[in-house]
């Protein structure tokens, strides 16, 4: 069983949780970008890993020569790269969006709850504070 | 094989192509949008008497016998949800003849509303935890581009947290997908439920659920895990926040419902006693947050996160009678959510606001939008004779049942929570004096079926209040059929055999 | 039965339409259907006054375990319920016309009066445990209504919510008593659950259920300390106050705990609490009445004092305090009806409830003054009137207590004093003495309005001097559903000298004298103790519970969600942390035994290369060319990966996909300035130990799974199928386009979707708020 692989997507999975903490909007996507790699390479370590033969049959047989790579999460992440990059492409012309309507890309800014003018209960705390704790 | 189940996925594909084609004329874009959704609600009554009379209905496609290809089954809960979602869609889309504007309807407005819908009636239907995963973020793609269609700084900003939190969602969900077919070899649901109580780490198994139960969690808005419903969903437009306040959080409570009656059963007492914890949380949390706010929408939002909570209790008990519950409660709180947003859109367009405290007068002027408010409120608050009672009474009775009184005394006191700060909407916007300044000039001028149009945002609430009523009435058909949902999900084999064939 | 509950909510429904085709005779014709009802159950007395007991019902729900019925009972107790509501009702709906003739909301008015006709009605003849909820659950929303009915008044909403939660907090636990109940015995219909008094009592849930049930009847009753919603309802207009606030709702407590007496009395905790706060509410309230001097406040707390003193009855237990409990409860229906609806008459006509500003309306309103005073004296006690009779049989039933009964006589003819004097407020100051001026020119109340007062007083002197019209026919019963067997008795105006005379000679020796140092009472510092004491600082706690709820809320709202993304996201890692990573140690446990020993010197490279690249992204995290670059640099590593492990296709994609991302992050890059890390090196080093956490689950999940046995027999059925069946050499793009062509489906839309909402993204114009 491969042990080097379930380690790297740890690391890239990490990397990407770093990132989607940070306070620029830029960089938290740059963390989904690295989670979602990581949860690809997941996806295809758990498949089990045997051989580095592609699963195609040759002409003229019917069967792929045996053993073959576990064609099933292949497609699978075909599939969930290419939503990934939709949602992503998505995600970045709303980043683009929002900084091009409210000027900045600092989430502490930007992502603050949409004004909330129920002044007497909610709402006044001082964001920069909040920063440091 | 049932050919029809794989219409409520094509109808609002069709649709919602038909419309893009259509994009330049806004008149063609309505007729299509209504129409569309007078067609997938038709498909959706013929289903549901399949369902019905004959039981669980299944589609291999492609031919291709489970589990080797993606199979579509309806259950009676999948019909159920996907009733509701019919009707809403159908509501929501004459509500949107007025409240959405043209700008918004020629970036493809009602094509985006099908699909959505096509997404979560997907996410209903399908039988593969991988598929599910497909029609969630079909879901999720068109929920994102219709909350920040528009964009308003309020629009992108609330926009921004509801999609990197649901990417993350979805991204956990997909771990959790990689996970169990690592653990069994497949994605078929019906055949993960004959494996997983065979792979030799139960306690893996249980883990595994609790990804499960952070992501869908996350869909659903549970505690501690909402916090970006509230920020969002009161954002777009009335229309686009009703149905995600009414429907979008509840494909998360169906998906919980599914694989925690289906796929995750192996270790209840650990499992069913952490969704009882989070039940109670969710509804304190939910509605105090309610309870602290002064704005009509925010209101409703923090309800929604309450309200789930009921829904996750009854899941919990893991009984017939609980699982009913839960799934009458999903329905009832689609029905009364939804219209208590359409109703907030309509005093906002005879008051200018959705701040309470600019608001009044409503009872004194609009007598008729002041009941139809108190039906959806009131059902809400879960007060007979009216929908929400049925939901109270069953979740109330399923605790007592199992003896969780802690819990069943939380959900009680919710329930008055919500009555309380129902109330604060009503005392002001209703029964309050009408402001001093601010008010636009119609206010008590124009008519609810006078001219202005005010009547095609009414006639929606109409039917909506009068679903409300008729279930709380003559809730026996309605109780009856979440008893044989329920009774479903309580003997899986009767699923699995309908997916796998006789074992 | 059904049929007629139906017909008063139907044509409740219908009052506004019915309004606009009799106007202002609408009031005499919509008196028509509480008649009706009135008359309806007095068909039954003969029956029930031989001993019988009605029930219809009607499936409301009907499944295996849950079913709910809409089925009624009717027995005395019922029976005795419904003729005052229905009976008063009529009056009422008459001279609410006369109150309110000329308002806008009239038409609302009938239509809510009507809708808690019917609900009143219900909570008392319903025989289903849940039905008798629904109907108290109604009676607390259109109580609510009415309570606001004068909504744009401040005062008026803030009663009105706090009535609402009071007695909705109330009736909630009643249903969890009831349902429990339920479960104790299997029996849903209060005529069944009659015999089983035993079961229930013997119960390890009697206990709670019997608090339960308590706290729903104390809410509804107003009974110390929950009291003050009461008092405070009196903002109504006077029918409502009338009706609602003393005839009926507030009995609904009364008639429950009477109702349930069978099944859950006769215990020391039932005497004990029943007796105790009934005591102590008929106490308090009756001295507190004294210190007002608004009519309707001075009978709003003789009615908290006339609930106190039937919560006292029941909690007795003894035969005679039944027979006492359905007399008391019957006189006390009759004068204090009149007496409200004189002081609403009076408030109508006169301007004022203020009795220091009234006086001397004797001669203007004859009629009305006639009733107020007979009702009055019925409410002193005094011969030959009804409430004589009542007085003295309480006062015998407080004599025969099993438990302190001097106590208990001494604090019941303490009280009375009270009211003596009270009554002799409410009718003497503002229609006797010397005529005073008012802020409006006082006359006669119209004859609706007169009509009600002047009917009940003439019943209470036709019943004090004849009460054997009643007794057998009426009370017997209703005394003898409340006590769960047959009893014998007769009433009589006369019994001869004996204590209970002896003391409602003192009560009115007492009462007089008490009325006559009334003013210096009033002001006095023991009376201004007792109020605040008693009325204020129940109403104080009522607003600290609510403030401190809300700013509970507030904080908490506060404190969670405070609008950084940041922190809802760490949030949500750390929940998914602690829920995985806790369930994954102890239900699982580590599975651990790393093997480096066939890993290629390929996937070292790689490895090393990638682990370099994510370093650099995070080194380097000031300059995003960097870090995009590196981004891209472990997108390529996995390609490579994918390549040598077989998935050449995926390699292919995952190169595309990669490239393309990374030349859309850095055309937004171009556009959009950099930004310096701001935070803390806490929260930094905190979210680096949160990601290493998350990095390290994540590996030791794959390494327990894949320690598992795994069958890919999917993907073999697929090598075997793919080309004899699919027609495709390609298993992974037969997969794709034929096996789960779903999922493909799915995709394509999702990227499409993504492209318009690109589209829309750049090129729609920004609305300025959400209005068309």
């Amino acid at each position: 069983m491969d042990t080097i692989l379930p380690i790297i997507a740890g690391a890239i999975f990490a990397s990407g949780i770093y990132l989607l903490l940070r306070p620029s909007l830029i960089l938290t996507i740059i963390g989904i970008i690295l989670i979602s790699n990581s949860v690809n390479l997941a996806l295809f370590t758990l498949g089990r890993i045997s051989t580095e033969n592609p699963p195609l049959i040759a002409a003229g047989s019917v069967m792929p020569e045996v053993p073959f790579a576990n064609p099933l999460p292949q497609a699978l992440i075909l599939t969930a790269i290419v939503i990934g990059f939709g949602l992503l492409a998505f995600a970045l012309a709303l980043a683009y969006r929002s900084y091009k309507e409210l000027g900045t890309v600092d989430q502490d800014q930007l992502l603050k709850d949409p004004e909330d003018t129920s002044t007497a209960i909610v709402n006044n705390t001082d964001n920069t504070e909040k920063r440091d704790v | 094989m049932n050919g029809f189940l794989v219409f409520p996925i094509i109808i609002p594909l069709i649709v919602a192509t038909l419309a893009l084609l259509f994009r330049k004329s806004s008149v063609m874009q309505r007729w299509i949008g209504v129409t569309g959704m007078v067609i997938l609600l038709a498909s959706v009554i013929v289903l549901f008497r399949d369902v019905y009379v004959d039981g669980i209905q299944v589609l291999q496609l492609g031919d291709w016998d489970a589990p080797f290809g993606i199979t579509l089954v309806g259950d009676m809960l999948s019909m159920l949800m996907l009733g509701i979602s019919a009707v809403m869609g159908l509501i929501i889309a004459v509500y949107s003849l007025y409240d959405i504007d043209k700008e918004r309807e020629r970036f493809g407005y009602y094509p985006l509303l099908h699909i959505l819908l096509m997404g979560v009636n997907g996410s209903f239907l399908t039988g593969d935890i991988f598929n599910l995963y497909v029609w969630f973020e079909v879901m999720l793609i068109a929920s994102f581009i219709l909350l920040a269609l528009g964009n308003s700084k309020n629009q992108l900003q609330g926009a921004l947290k509801y999609v990197i939190i649901n990417l993350f969602s979805s991204l956990l969900f997909l771990f959790g997908v990689a996970l169990l077919y690592g653990m069994t070899g497949t994605l078929n649901m019906a055949d993960l439920a004959q494996r997983l109580p065979e792979v030799e780490n139960v306690g893996l198994v249980t883990t595994v659920s609790m990804i499960f139960l952070v992501s869908f969690g996350i869909k659903a808005a549970i505690f501690p895990l909402f916090f970006w419903l509230p920020a969002s969903y009161h954002t777009p437009p009335v229309a686009i926040s009703a149905i995600f306040g009414g429907l979008l959080t509840k494909v998360g409570v169906y998906a919980l419902i599914r694989v925690f009656t289906l796929l995750f059963t192996q270790d209840i007492g650990y499992t069913h006693t952490i969704l009882m914890w989070v039940a109670g949380f969710t509804m304190v949390i939910g509605v105090l947050g309610a309870a602290s706010h002064y704005e009509f929408r925010k209101i409703l939002s923090f309800h929604i996160v309450s309200q789930i909570g009921y829904m996750i209790m009854g899941l919990a008990f893991n009984t017939a009678l609980g699982l009913m519950g839960a799934i009458f409660y999903v329905l009832h709180n689609i029905l009364a959510k939804s219209n208590l947003f359409l109703i907030s859109g309509i005093a906002q367009r005879l008051l200018g606001t959705f701040e309470l405290k600019q608001m009044g007068g409503l009872y004194k002027h609009y007598p008729f939008l002041a009941v139809l408010f108190m039906i959806s409120a009131f059902a809400l608050a879960g007060f007979p004779p009216l929908s929400g009672f049925w939901a109270k009474l069953t979740v109330v009775k399923a605790g007592l049942a199992v003896e969780a009184y802690v819990l069943t005394a939380t959900a009680i006191l919710v329930g008055l929570l919500t009555l309380f700060s129902m109330m604060k909407i009503w005392l002001t916007a209703f029964w309050g004096t009408v402001p001093e300044k601010g008010v636009p000039e119609h206010f008590g001028k124009i008519a609810l079926f006078g001219a202005g149009n005010l009547y095609i945002m009414v006639v929606p609430v109409m039917a909506v209040a009068g679903l409300i009523l008729l279930v709380g009435l003559y809730a026996q058909p309605l109780l009856e059929v979440c008893l044989i949902a329920a009774e479903q999900l309580l003997n899986p084999s009767v699923y699995i055999e309908a997916v796998l064939g006789p074992q | 039965m059904l049929i007629m509950v139906a017909l008063i909510f139907g044509i409740a429904l219908m009052a506004p339409w019915i309004f606009k085709l009799f106007r202002e005779k609408t009031g005499w014709v919509l008196a028509l259907l509480p008649l009706g009802s009135f008359v309806y159950l007095l068909s039954w007395m003969p029956h029930i006054a031989d001993g019988n007991t009605v029930t219809q019902s009607t499936a409301w729900v009907n499944m295996d375990f849950f079913s709910v019925n809409l089925s009624f009972y009717l027995d005395g107790l019922s029976l005795m319920f419904g003729l005052i509501i229905t009976g008063i009702g009529t009056f009422i709906v008459l001279y609410g016309g006369g109150y309110l003739s000329g308002s806008a909301y009239l038409p609302r008015f009938y239509s809510a009066i009507l809708l808690f006709m019917g609900s009143m009605l219900g909570v008392v003849i319903a025989d289903n445990l849940i039905s008798i909820f629904v109907f108290w659950e109604l009676t607390s929303f259109t109580s609510f209504l009415l309570i606001g009915f004068t909504h744009e008044q401040e005062n008026s909403r803030r009663s009105a919510l706090m009535a609402l939660l009071v007695t909705g907090i109330g009736g909630l636990a009643m249903l969890a008593g009831l349902i429990l109940m339920g479960f104790a015995t299997g029996q849903w219909e209060v005529s069944a659950l009659l015999n089983e008094g035993d079961i229930v009592r013997e119960h390890g849930l009697y206990l709670p259920i019997l608090l339960l049930i308590l706290a729903g009847a104390f809410t509804k009753s107003a009974q110390f300390p929950f009291s003050f919603w009461l008092p405070a309802a009196m903002v109504a207009p006077t029918p409502v106050s009338a009706y609602l606030h003393s005839a009926t709702m507030v009995k609904a407590g009364v008639y429950l705990l009477a109702r349930m007496h069978p099944v859950l009395g006769f215990t020391e905790t039932w005497m004990l609490l029943v007796g105790g706060f009934g005591l102590a509410t008929l106490l308090i309230s009756a001295w507190l009445a004294l210190s007002y001097t608004d009519m309707k406040q001075i009978l709003a707390y003789s009615t908290v004092m006339s609930l106190g003193t039937m919560m006292m009855l029941i909690g007795l237990g003894t035969e005679l305090a039944m027979q006492a409990l359905a007399v008391y409860v019957f006189s006390h229906a009759m004068y204090k009806g009149a007496l409200f609806m004189v002081a609403g008459a009076v408030d109508h006509e006169a301007g004022t409830r203020d009795v220091l500003k009234l006086g001397g309306l004797r001669a203007l309103m004859p009629i009305s003054a006639a009733a107020a005073a007979v009702a009055a004296l019925s409410m002193a006690g005094i011969p030959p009137l009804f409430g004589f009779v009542a007085k003295e049989i309480v006062y015998e039933a407080s004599l025969g207590a099993t438990l302190w009964p001097v106590l208990i006589i001494t604090v019941a003819v303490i009280a009375n004093i009270a009211i003596v004097a009270a009554s002799a407020i409410v009718v003497l100051r503002p229609f006797f003495g010397t005529a005073v001026e008012t802020p409006k020119k006082a006359h006669e109340a119209p004859l609706s309005m007169w009509i009600g007062p002047a009917m009940l007083a003439a019943l209470s002197v036709v019943f004090g001097v004849l009460p054997f019209l009643i007794d057998s026919a009426l009370m017997l019963p209703a005394a003898a559903a409340v006590w769960g067997a047959p009893l014998d008795f007769y009433l009589s105006l006369w019994h001869g000298i004996n204590l209970p005379l002896i003391l409602s000679i003192l009560t009115l020796a007492g009462g007089i004298l008490v009325y006559r140092v009334w003013d210096p009472l009033r002001e006095s510092a023991p009376m201004k103790v007792w109020q605040s004491g008693f009325a204020d600082y129940p109403v104080r706690g009522y607003d600290a519970t609510v403030n401190g709820m809300l700013s509970l809320a507030g904080w908490q709202t506060r404190v969670l969600q405070n609008g950084l993304i940041s922190n809802y996201l760490s949030t949500i890692i750390i929940t998914a942390l602690i829920a995985v990573g806790y369930t994954f140690l102890s239900r699982s446990g580590l599975v651990w035994n790393p093997s480096f020993a066939d890993v290629t010197i390929y996937e070292w490279a790689l490895s090393i290369g990638i682990v370099a690249s994510l370093g650099i992204i995070l080194a380097f995290g000031h300059s995003r060319l960097t870090m995009i670059v590196g981004a891209g640099i472990v997108g390529f590593g996995l390609a490579l990966i994918y390549l040598i492990h077989g998935a050449a296709d995926l390699a292919m994609t995952q190169v595309l996909v990669e490239t393309l991302t990374v030349i859309l992050v850095v055309l937004v890059l171009i556009h959009v300035p950099k930004l310096k890390e701001v935070r803390s090196t806490t929260t930094r080093v905190r979210d680096g130990v949160i990601a290493v956490a998350a990095g390290v689950l994540m590996t030791l999940l794959i390494f327990a799974v894949t320690a598992l046995p795994f069958d890919a027999f999917i993907s073999e059925f697929y090598a075997e199928a793919s080309y004899p069946l699919a027609h495709g050499r390609n298993i992974v793009n037969v997969i794709l386009v034929d096996f789960r062509a779903l999922d493909t489906m799915g995709e394509v839309i999702v990227v499409a979707i993504a492209g318009l909402a690109v589209y829309a993204l750049i090129k729609m114009t920004r609305h300025g708020a959400t209005q068309k």
